[in-house]
């Protein structure tokens, strides 16, 4: 009888095991807020599997657009990195995951050029010095449309 | 007595049943057979692709049906008719008057309409089983299509108004209509990016959504999409740079998705645009352009997510999204 019981209640109790959570409860789509900024350009990195939006205000587009790509005082600018992956509704096409990074880039009234990260993963994938990504940065053009 | 009950009883059942059988003739002189159009230009594939493509899509993605039998009885004739009629709008495998890139276009939506299993329909596969698509079908059409991938150069030259972002003073009233009624907007260039993606096309997209369309992916709201949201795809010639990195170069086109259930009964309440090149020239003929295009695709493919396939992906926790901020 006992053997009986616990085996009922082993059945019951594998049962109640089976209460699957939705995978997806804690996750989120994110839209990045850039608050000021307007979106300059685009990139991707097929190697790393990334994609990049610039953003910046009225400074960073004129540095961006001119021909010696000089940060002009006031510029403000925000590389946003994203993990990009195939497009889960059409085989053929990628689309933006998780948010990576955002990097900001800001050149004060004085002239003086600050930069910072904030990354989203503890090991982080930008290895490069200060110097290196923003001249990376500055290397973007504004994306070309009528 | 039993007997002439009986008989009593029969006779209305044999009414009903001749009334039955006169309505089924007369129905069958109201059939208007397929109209029958030649075969202009027939798709160009690998046999074993063209195989699959005959056996499974043919009967109605093509001017050369081999209907069977009961496919020509009213009332069945009228919906496969009217199946049939849908489908040459939308693909027709006799009318293949296509470019190597939208050939191209055609195969990867061709794929995902089988490997989604949408197509062949599954109304269409009950009564003609011989048509299902097997998974090693799949693979051969994949196979295919992915190998059109390289047949598609992609421009590497650079011109020299790259720097120079084109800057006319805009004018609403002059900006392009699509002819379904979407005038072309230069707002969507101040609103957030929802999303960036790519296609096998060799094009980098960006995606923006207005405030409407933000606030719907921001708290999961869009089955459906509430009425006015508007998404805008901008998207360009993919330029490779050193390291492998790539950018976006020429300008291709700017697509419009804009919800409005009341107008756009037809296109599951979406109103497409597309305007391409720097003169931003409209896509379509006529009003309804999109119910022969955009919408089968997006209909079929896109349910998910309210039709619409950028819709970023549903992969951050808060928790992480919480570090960025600090």
């Amino acid at each position: 009888m006992k053997k009986i019981l616990f085996i009922i209640l082993s059945v019951c109790a594998l049962f109640t095991a089976c209460k699957i959570d939705e995978p997806d409860k804690d996750l989120k789509r994110v839209v990045f807020d850039p608050g000021d900024l307007k979106f300059i350009s685009t990139s991707l990195n097929p190697k790393k599997k990334t994609s990049s939006a610039l953003y910046g205000n009225a400074e960073a587009l004129a540095s961006l657009s001119g021909e010696n790509n000089q940060l002009k005082n006031g510029s403000v600018m925000k590389l946003v990195t994203w993990k990009y992956h195939d497009n889960p509704q059409y085989t053929g096409g990628t689309i933006t995951g998780e948010l990576l990074s955002i990097e900001t880039i800001q050149a004060d009234h004085n002239g003086d050029v600050s930069y910072q990260i904030k990354s989203t993963s503890e090991n982080k994938d930008i290895n490069a010095s200060k110097e290196e990504r923003i001249q990376y940065i500055m290397s973007y053009r504004p994306v070309k449309r009528p | 007595m039993d007997s002439v009950k009986k008989k009593s009883n029969v006779k209305p059942i044999a009414i009903v049943f001749l009334a039955v059988l006169g309505i089924f003739a007369v129905l069958q002189f109201t059939n208007q057979p397929l109209e029958g159009q030649p075969v202009s230009k027939k798709i160009e594939a690998p046999r074993e692709v063209l195989a699959i493509l005959e056996n499974s899509c043919f009967n109605c993605h093509s001017n050369q049906q081999n209907l069977s039998w009961y496919d020509k009885i009213a009332p069945i004739s009228w919906a496969v008719n009217k199946d049939v009629k849908r489908a040459r709008e939308v693909l027709n495998f006799s009318e293949w008057n296509y470019s190597p890139a939208e050939h191209q276009g055609k195969m990867y939506a061709i794929l995902n309409m089988m490997q989604s299993g949408k197509m062949p329909l599954h109304e269409y596969t009950l009564l003609h089983p011989s048509a299902k698509i097997t998974e090693k079908d799949i693979e051969t059409v994949k196979k295919y299509t992915f190998s059109l991938s390289s047949l598609s150069p992609v421009k590497q030259e650079k011109d020299l108004l790259h720097n120079v972002q084109a800057n006319h003073s805009p004018d609403p009233a002059k900006f392009p209509v699509s002819p379904n009624g979407i005038r072309y907007t230069d707002e969507f260039k101040n609103w957030k990016v929802i999303s960036m993606s790519t296609l096998f096309d060799k094009s980098i997209r960006v995606i923006y959504g207005n405030d409407i369309a933000v606030k719907a992916i921001e708290t999961e709201n869009f089955h459906p999409w509430p009425d006015g949201s508007i998404v805008v795809k901008s998207v360009w010639k993919q330029e490779n740079y050193a390291d492998g990195e790539v950018r976006a170069g020429e300008f291709i086109n700017a697509q419009f998705m804009v919800k409005d259930s009341k107008k756009y009964t037809d296109t599951e309440g979406w109103g497409f645009a597309k305007f391409s090149g720097n003169d931003l020239h409209p896509t379509g003929k006529t009003a309804s352009f999109a119910k022969e295009s955009c919408i089968a695709c997006h209909r079929q493919l896109a349910e998910k997510t309210g039709y619409l396939f950028d819709v970023p992906m549903k992969v951050n926790t808060e928790r992480l999204i919480k570090n960025l901020e600090k």
